[in-house]
């Protein structure tokens, strides 16, 4: 696998939706490939950095108890 | 967005099961039962509030917005309640009908279609993926950029794609949804959610390869 077909193919690895044949030929190329190895690192990070800034909400305690009076009245 | 006037249709006519709800007209022997289903109902809500809440945030852009979101949806979902198969995935039902009520508003307060740069066709971005994501600068490791961004510059980014973009990439990114979940979430084929999530991932970097460049354009050590 070269680096562009590694890079096609990266995020639907980090994705875990690529086959396993597939994966493993991206897992070798990725050992031995220091610049694809820092283009996949970045996006774990970066996927990181988006769950930490988008995905650690909490919902308002007044709309928990809205919601649990409506449900009570539909 | 294919219909979904089936779901609509079951989530309107649901008067048995909302009447034996509010413990009024149905039979006294449905009271046991409704008082159960809605017991079991808001367990499973209560349990994915504030992951509901926090993509209602990026869905709409705004704290009022969302909560009337998740409350609109969480009524939707109580009334379709009795179509719930137990045992099958709650978060994946309950975000279907989050984001079909989001789309539901979207479609009534756009008043022009988002433009969407269908026509930019994948080799294109395939060749420019990497380059035009320039994240990276001679001698500067991307990572630095990344540990100097800040959480309101990420969430900016996201809530500035377009919406389907952005729920592919809420879905999958944000939530951990696979393809597949997030195709039957959004109703749409496998290949379209690649297709918005290949596309929404490019247009993030980019805002926020942007982000990064004019903030050292600010602090005046380069760009």
């Amino acid at each position: 696998m070269n680096c562009q077909e590694a890079l096609e193919k990266l995020w639907q690895y980090l994705d875990r939706e690529l086959d396993g044949e597939s994966s493993v030929q991206l897992q070798r190329h990725l050992q031995h490939c220091r610049e694809c190895f820092s283009k996949a690192e970045f996006e774990c990070r970066l996927r990181a950095l988006l769950r930490r800034s988008c995905g650690c909400d909490q919902a308002p305690p007044e709309l928990r108890e809205r919601l649990s009076r409506l449900l009570r009245m539909f | 967005m294919a219909s979904r006037s089936s779901d609509e249709t079951s989530a309107q006519a649901t008067p048995h099961a909302v009447s034996a709800a509010m413990g009024g007209s149905a039979d006294a022997g449905d009271r046991p039962d409704a008082t159960d289903a809605r017991e079991r109902f808001e367990a499973m809500a209560g349990a994915h509030l504030d992951r509901l809440y926090g993509a209602a945030l990026r869905l709409t852009r705004s704290r009022p917005a969302a909560e009337d979101l998740v409350q609109d949806a969480l009524l939707k979902a109580w009334r379709s309640f009795h179509t719930f198969q137990e045992g099958t995935n709650a978060r994946a039902w309950l975000y279907r009908i989050l984001i079909n009520a989001q789309y539901d508003r979207h479609r009534k307060e756009a008043r022009a279609p988002e433009v969407i740069a269908e026509d930019v066709d994948d080799a294109y971005l395939h060749a420019h993926a990497w380059e035009s994501a320039q994240l990276r600068d001679a001698g500067n490791p991307e990572i630095q950029v990344l540990d100097g961004m800040m959480d309101d510059a990420v969430r900016e980014s996201l809530e500035a794609l377009p919406l389907s973009f952005r729920a592919a990439v809420l879905l999958v990114d944000v939530e951990g949804f696979s393809y597949r979940e997030a195709a039957e979430i959004l109703d749409v084929p496998v290949g379209t959610v690649m297709s918005r999530l290949y596309r929404g991932r490019h247009a993030l970097r980019r805002r926020l390869w942007e982000y990064a460049r004019d903030r050292r354009y600010v602090r005046g050590d380069g760009a």
